[in-house]
């Protein structure tokens, strides 16, 4: 048994081995480089995209900065150094190699550009823990006000060319992004109002829950594209890539409820009683005592619905015919230089390599995450 | 017989601290479905006055003190704390949930809090108090349960008794009119209940009016200045510590003692 999966195992290996050393083709994917990232986005607003990517990572890297540490833990350079590369090695070798494969100074610029944006978020992170005046802002102001920027960007950036003009994974990236932070108050404001006290709430939310639950993706972004020319006239009705955001927010949003209810009801009583014990409101119990708990109880389960969120977005690419990563990756093979040469399977595994990248260090960083705030657990 | 049980309730808290009752409770009944958790409930704390509510398991004594901060909603009759009577009106509620601390058999402390978060959380939240003098507040308290080394750890870092002693310490720090304590001591291993039961002695001693639900009768002996007896849902005996563990007069409180000293 074992010499027989053994055998399959190594056949396996080498054959992936054999094909992204040797007889793959990978000039399809150079020459396409562009067009699979950004698609067709006009060069004089390129500067949009990396003012966007830079605010988001300004941002990541300020909320990360930004979260306490364990002071017990401390760790030395190499440690560290050795940390980081766990972590984030996949995501720079990625980079390096996709500047590589774009071979322009452009791209370079570009990564630097994002690289610091990651530093100064640090910088600013880590001034919140030090100086009083930064850390007395409370989160809920804190971290919109330093996301606005990059949320807004990115939404001008989905909005600033027309659907012709760009697609690429950018689309898939950002469409998941602005999804996912959306998603997110929707989710946890359903999941509460599945559990008020006024059954006109409750019955409205679990409607909507379940409705959305009950129904394909694939299908509600059809509808999506179809439907909505019922209602509103085509010249003035919303474009795909809205749609399709609008069908993302809404779909997971039902999903993360159910996961954010079931974090609630794992809360015990005793937590709620000592708070109104307290003389707190029930309003303050939630925000300050069962919801903080709750959120960090079920982070695996929450990060886990992003991942197929983000994955997801290459629904959108077939119900919408928006140009995303994988229209534009199938497209490809049908240039004049690559017809009928079965380059289908280079374009798909640059793409499954870009989701995986970036559903990977979702993930680690969620466990990551877990940890961390894991600090007080019972 | 409940009548005179009224009286002599009135007279013992009479005896002490005037008719300046903090808490008084009139005819309250209590139901959950068909079970009557409490029955006829006359009672009254007086002012600096140690209640220690004694009885077997499932005899109410929990249900009596939830009652009081409305943990739990009594039937009928009446409950007045500082007061203020206990309706169905949110501000009435919030209002006596203010004056009254409440200190719970599995402490309840929040675990994604420091010790000292959990102390100053409600005096900012619910008093308005601002952080560094909340804060400041809250290291006094620890240093008054004995634990001002633990303030930056979180509860799960504490040993039971710790956690009880900070459970202590966060109720006082919104400086109640009255401290309810429900089992305090119920979820401690053996070696860990003096040093709870020390700081509710010295509490007393400070003069706080409280009610204890306890199991401890040497700490009942010690500590009350009135022991309650209750059996299936009804007070059924009051006195001073004395009179009820040396000299019980009805048979049902006989019988619990017999059992358990």
């Amino acid at each position: 048994m074992t010499v027989v999966f053994g055998y399959v195992g190594l056949w396996v290996i080498w054959t992936v081995i054999e094909f992204v050393f040797v007889t793959g083709r990978w000039e399809i994917i150079q020459v396409n480089l562009k067009l699979l990232l950004v698609g067709r986005f006009p060069d004089e607003l390129m500067w949009l995209v990396g003012a966007s990517l830079t605010a988001l990572a300004f941002w990541v890297a300020a909320v990360a900065g930004g979260s306490k540490i364990d002071l017990n833990n401390v760790q030395t350079i190499p440690q560290r150094l050795f940390d980081y590369t766990r972590r984030f090695g996949l995501i720079v070798a990625l980079a390096a190699l996709l500047i590589f494969l774009a071979a322009d100074i452009a791209a370079l610029l570009l990564a630097f550009q994002v690289l610091g944006g990651v530093i100064v978020g640090r910088l600013v992170g880590l001034a919140r823990r030090k100086v009083s005046v930064l850390g007395a802002i409370p989160s809920i102001i804190w971290h919109p006000m330093l996301g606005s920027p990059a949320i807004a960007l990115v939404l001008v950036t989905l909005m600033e060319s027309t659907l012709e003009e760009w697609g690429g994974f950018l689309i898939n990236f950002y469409m998941a992004i602005i999804s996912i932070v959306l998603c997110f108050p929707l989710g946890v404001l359903l999941a509460l109002g599945r559990r008020s006290s006024f059954p006109i709430i409750r019955l409205v939310t679990t409607t909507y829950i379940e409705l959305i639950r009950g129904a394909p993706l694939f299908v509600l972004l059809l509808l999506a594209g179809v439907a909505l020319e019922f209602f509103i006239p085509p010249s003035i009705a919303p474009d795909a890539i809205f749609r399709g955001v609008t069908v993302f927010t809404l779909f997971t949003a039902a999903y993360l409820a159910e996961i954010v209810r079931g974090g609630l009801q794992s809360i015990p009583k005793g937590q709620t009683e000592a708070g109104k014990a307290l003389g707190l409101s029930t309003t303050k119990i939630t925000y300050l005592i069962t919801m903080p708990q709750a959120l960090r109880n079920v982070i695996p389960a929450q990060i886990g619905q992003f991942i197929s969120l983000f994955k997801d977005t290459t629904l959108a690419g077939a119900a919408l015919n928006i140009l995303d990563v994988l229209n534009v990756g199938t497209a490809i093979t049908k240039q004049q230089d690559f017809l009928g040469q079965g380059l289908i399977y280079e374009a798909l595994a640059f793409v499954a390599l870009l989701f995986w990248v970036g559903s990977y260090v979702m993930s680690r960083e969620s466990q990551r995450l877990e940890k961390r705030l894991g600090v007080g657990v019972r | 017989m409940s009548s005179e049980v009224f009286k002599d309730a009135t007279r013992m808290s009479g005896g002490r601290a005037s008719d300046e009752a903090i808490v008084a409770m009139e005819g309250v009944y209590k139901r959950f479905k068909d079970f009557e958790a409490l029955k006829n409930i006359n009672f009254q704390v007086g002012k600096q006055e140690v209640v220690v509510v004694i009885g077997p398991s499932g005899s109410g004594k929990s249900t009596l003190i939830r009652c009081i901060n409305r943990l739990e909603e009594h039937d009928d009759g009446r409950i007045i704390v500082d007061g203020t009577e206990l309706t169905t009106d949110v501000r009435n509620i919030q209002e006596i949930r203010k004056e009254t601390g409440m200190v719970f058999q599995s402490f309840n402390l929040f675990p994604h809090l420091t010790v000292l978060a959990n102390i100053a959380l409600a005096p900012r939240q619910v008093r308005g108090m601002p952080k560094s003098e909340a804060e400041a507040l809250a290291r006094e308290l620890l240093e008054r349960v004995k634990i001002p080394e633990q303030a930056d750890k979180f509860p799960a870092q504490l040993s039971g008794g710790q956690q009880q002693r900070v459970a202590i310490a966060r109720s006082l720090a919104m400086k109640p009119k009255v401290m309810l304590f429900d089992e305090p001591t119920s979820a401690l291993d053996p070696e860990m209940i003096n040093e709870v039961l020390d700081a509710i002695k010295q509490l007393a001693q400070e003069g706080m009016t409280m009610v204890v639900v306890t199991h401890e009768m040497g700490f009942a002996k010690e500590v009350a200045d009135r022991v309650v007896f209750m059996a299936d849902g009804e007070i059924v005996e009051v006195g001073t510590p004395s009179e009820i563990f040396d000299n019980p007069k009805e048979e049902r409180t006989q019988k619990f003692l017999a059992q358990i000293l």
